[in-house]
């Protein structure tokens, strides 16, 4: 019996699933790494410690779910995070940490190349909005600020490209992942020189550009036998995890849906044969195959918000235990009315991206009046995350038509949080429970490449039936009279949100070096 | 209770306790000057406020203690008043000297911890280093406890005493982790364990003393290491220790000796077994491989 094994290096660490040819899962493990912050705007992974524990929780799944049941392995499917930039020297070794999505160092970067004419340009041909979490402004900071690594740096890779590199031996980067660097042409498909030439690199410092159903070379000669696996083992390079998780989710060619992913972050996303065009910037257009494009708005402010809130005023009646705790916290939101008796949340606890771009945003409660409660907070919180999740879609409704959702992520796919999404868009909304659409996207593209399937738009209606959501109408109108006054508090407080953040930032850095 | 000093070489009851170097009680009824010097110490000082509000620097840092509160200064470390001055107030305090193994201080003789649960408590002491403990009375009842013991001189007064003394680093110990980790966040304990391990991993850390750095049981530490981060505590250590092995093998100017004890494993042999079964290559090999490829 053949089977297919997908890894999905992400923000946290990694997961690994086993499926048979016909998307079963045979078993899954995961393995968790750190993200270290050693200032507040850095965001770093150590390179070897990501492909070690990648290499463990392989290993460990073949032991145990793989090997005793003689399945062989047709294929190992990557994917991962976007947008991670790992410096490495001649010898292919790492200068330094991987520097993740989330960091911040090259925000003046950003923000000069965002009001600048080069910026709209790069925009246009390259899909990636201009943000520090892009490797093009990335690569520039450290072109500006790290000399010393940018003169010893013969690649710049993602973490993907690195990890395969350790077990293939190859530099390659598929199109996806390309396409979210913010230095790919997604209208050519190859490195833009202008993008290039603004980092100061060349198309040689970069990994060799793949489409996502290639093989990324063959499986060393140790790692064959410390994993027991044979040459004929395919490395597929894959796709980022965002486009898997859309496909994962069963769009068909044509199909008017929208996907909504709600982790730790979030994001709203469509699929289709042509890239959304927006003056303002706001919206992503990442490659998954030749004229199939992933497109979408991200937010900074998903499941993390209300991680944070529970771990401020829950009850905690057992250490750590973050899941009760917000479980008791929805409990007790169900039982406030729709709409939270008029007390409105803006999440912006981590600045935010899509649809307002804008780093120094900050999180308000708005609205209070003498009869409201803790219960308020805790429902007005969560429906203030679900709010910026509808303004994302609000903005893809202008350019695409969405009639269904489909959601996923683990906060997402709460019943409470994915019946108030149905109420506030008012549109029906897909869950599948206990589904993980980011491997089994992966899945879909590897069944794909052995021709199982003959295209993706064959796979993708293989994703099983869903639990469905109805919108409730009566809900709808309250949360849209509300959504009204949100919306205009997201912008109408931008010199404020400026001039806080930046006393934020004067006193917290005072207070440090009392 | 009134006002007492007792110190070793000078009064009788200390005998028998030459880790307890000083012991006592103050009542300070009116404003003092020079009465509080900044002094620097070979031993542990433990304060425990009675009555009042003092001002005290530990390693010139400001901190201001309230009843209940509890000041720790570690060895060597400078306490004392900003301006010599000592407000109204009460509170007791002792002095122990402490053996120092591996450069943490560490029960001696005396204490009935075993050798590994002394070596943790000295571990995390050292490690959290945190001078100012909120709303610990308990402190207050083992000294008083301890000077009780030591006037009456009752049937095992000596194993009392010690008894007394484990118990207070004990409850130090335990406050500490509590006081500086929240049991809320585990990922933010977890970092913060993580960037402790890597800071000395060349240490043979038990799980006892990872748990208690964060201030958990092991049984608990266990689980939720293992449900957060897919591994048990030693094998996710042992992540750790490859990681760090492979950054080393990658550079030609360290023996794999040198990197096996570096990075924590007790013996080349033992490195050399534990990397090749995760990566298929010895580290001689992999060494090789890698700088025939420069």
């Amino acid at each position: 019996m053949e089977c297919i094994i997908t890894i999905e290096l992400g923000t946290n660490g990694v997961r690994v699933f086993a499926y048979d040819l016909h998307g079963c899962i045979i078993g899954s493990m995961k393995g968790h790494y750190p993200t270290f912050h050693a200032e507040p705007d850095h965001s770093e992974q150590d390179p070897e410690q990501v492909f070690i524990t990648t290499l463990y929780v392989l290993k460990n799944i073949l032991n145990e779910y793989i090997h005793p049941k003689k399945y062989k392995v047709a294929s190992i499917c990557f994917c991962a995070s976007m947008h991670s930039v790992l410096a490495v020297d001649k010898h292919g070794n790492p200068i330094g940490n991987a520097i993740t999505w989330a960091d911040n160092r090259a925000k003046k970067e950003a923000q000069e190349l965002r009001n600048s004419q080069l910026g709209k340009k790069l925009y246009e041909l390259t899909g990636t909005p201009i943000h520090p979490m892009s490797p093009l402004v990335k690569i520039a900071w450290i072109r500006n600020s790290d000399t010393e690594r940018f003169r010893l740096t013969s690649k710049f890779l993602s973490i993907k490209s690195y990890v395969i590199h350790q077990l293939t031996g190859e530099y390659m980067i598929d199109y996806s992942i390309a396409s979210a660097t913010g230095l790919l042409n997604i209208h050519t498909v190859h490195w833009e020189e202008d993008a290039l030439q603004y980092a100061g690199i060349t198309a040689n410092q970069l990994a060799v550009l793949a489409p996502v159903f290639t093989t990324a070379g063959k499986l060393k000669n140790a790692y064959q036998q410390s994993l027991r696996l044979s040459a004929e083992t395919k490395i597929i390079i894959g796709s980022s995890d965002g486009c898997l998780a859309t496909l994962g989710d069963g769009f068909i060619k044509g199909e008017e849906k929208a996907s909504i992913t709600i982790e730790d972050s979030g994001a709203v996303r469509v699929m289709g044969p042509n890239i959304l065009k927006d003056e303002q910037m706001r919206f992503f257009n990442y490659l998954l195959t030749d004229n199939c494009y992933v497109s979408g708005g991200p937010t900074n402010n998903g499941g993390n918000i209300f991680e944070w809130f529970t771990r401020q005023f829950g009850e905690f009646t057992n250490p750590f235990d973050m899941e009760n705790s917000m479980q008791q916290l929805m409990a007790e939101a169900a039982n406030v009315p729709t709409g939270s008796d008029g007390l409105l949340f803006l999440p912006y606890l981590l600045g935010e991206r899509a649809p307002i771009w804008n780093a120094n945003a900050r999180g308000a409660y708005f609205g209070l009046n003498i009869k409201h409660e803790r219960s308020h907070f805790i429902r007005a919180t969560i429906e203030g995350i679900l709010y910026e999740i509808y303004s994302i879609g609000k903005m893809l409704s202008e350019q695409r038509t969405i009639n269904s959702l489909s959601v996923n992520g683990s906060f997402g796919t709460i019943p409470f949080c994915s019946q108030l999404i149905a109420d506030i868009f008012s549109k029906p909304v897909q869950v599948r429970q206990q589904f993980h659409s980011v491997s089994f996207g992966a899945y879909l593209l590897s069944a794909t490449e052995m021709g199982i399937y003959t295209s993706l738009d064959d796979a993708a209606p293989l994703v099983e039936t869903p639990n469905v959501f109805k919108p409730n109408k009566q809900h709808h109108v309250i949360y849209a009279d509300y959504f009204c006054i949100f919306e205009k508090l997201s912008t109408k407080l931008f010199d404020e949100f400026e001039a806080i953040g930046n006393l934020q930032q004067k006193h917290v850095h005072s207070i440090k070096h009392l | 209770m009134n006002q007492f000093v007792l110190q070793h070489g000078k009064s009788a009851e200390m005998l028998l306790f030459p880790h307890i170097l000083e012991l006592g009680m103050k009542k300070n009824g009116s404003i003092q000057l020079n009465m509080f010097p900044t002094t620097i110490m070979e031993g542990l000082r433990i304060y425990h406020i009675i009555e009042g509000r003092f001002e005290w620097h530990i390693n010139h840092q400001p901190y201001v203690f309230y009843p209940g509160d509890v000041a720790l200064i570690m060895p060597d470390i400078p306490f004392g008043c900003d301006n010599d001055v000592l407000k109204i107030g009460s509170f007791t305090w002792i002095h122990l000297a402490l053996p120092k193994q591996d450069g943490h201080i560490q029960p001696g003789k005396w204490s009935g911890l075993s050798d590994s649960e002394a070596a943790a408590i000295g571990k995390i002491l050292s490690l959290n280093n945190l001078p100012a403990l909120s709303r610990f009375s308990e402190v207050g009842r083992i000294i008083k406890c301890i000077y009780t013991e030591l006037s009456e001189m009752e049937v095992a007064f000596q194993a009392r005493v010690n008894h007394q003394i484990d118990e207070l680093l004990i409850q130090i110990t335990r406050k500490m982790t509590q006081q500086t980790h929240s049991t809320r966040d585990f990922p933010k304990t977890f970092i913060q364990l993580e960037v402790l391990l890597r800071q000395d991993l060349s240490h043979q850390w038990t799980v006892e003393e990872m748990a208690g750095l964060v201030g958990m049981g092991t049984t608990l530490f266990t689980e939720k290491v293992k449900s957060y981060s897919g591994f048990s505590p030693i094998n996710y250590l042992i992540n750790i220790r490859i990681s760090e092995a492979i950054k080393l093998l990658k550079r030609a100017d360290i023996t794999v000796t040198n990197i096996a004890l570096d990075t924590g494993f007790y013996s080349s042999q033992h490195f050399s077994t534990t990397f090749k079964k995760l990566t298929g290559y010895r580290p001689s090999e992999f060494r090789k491989n890698h700088l025939r490829n420069i």
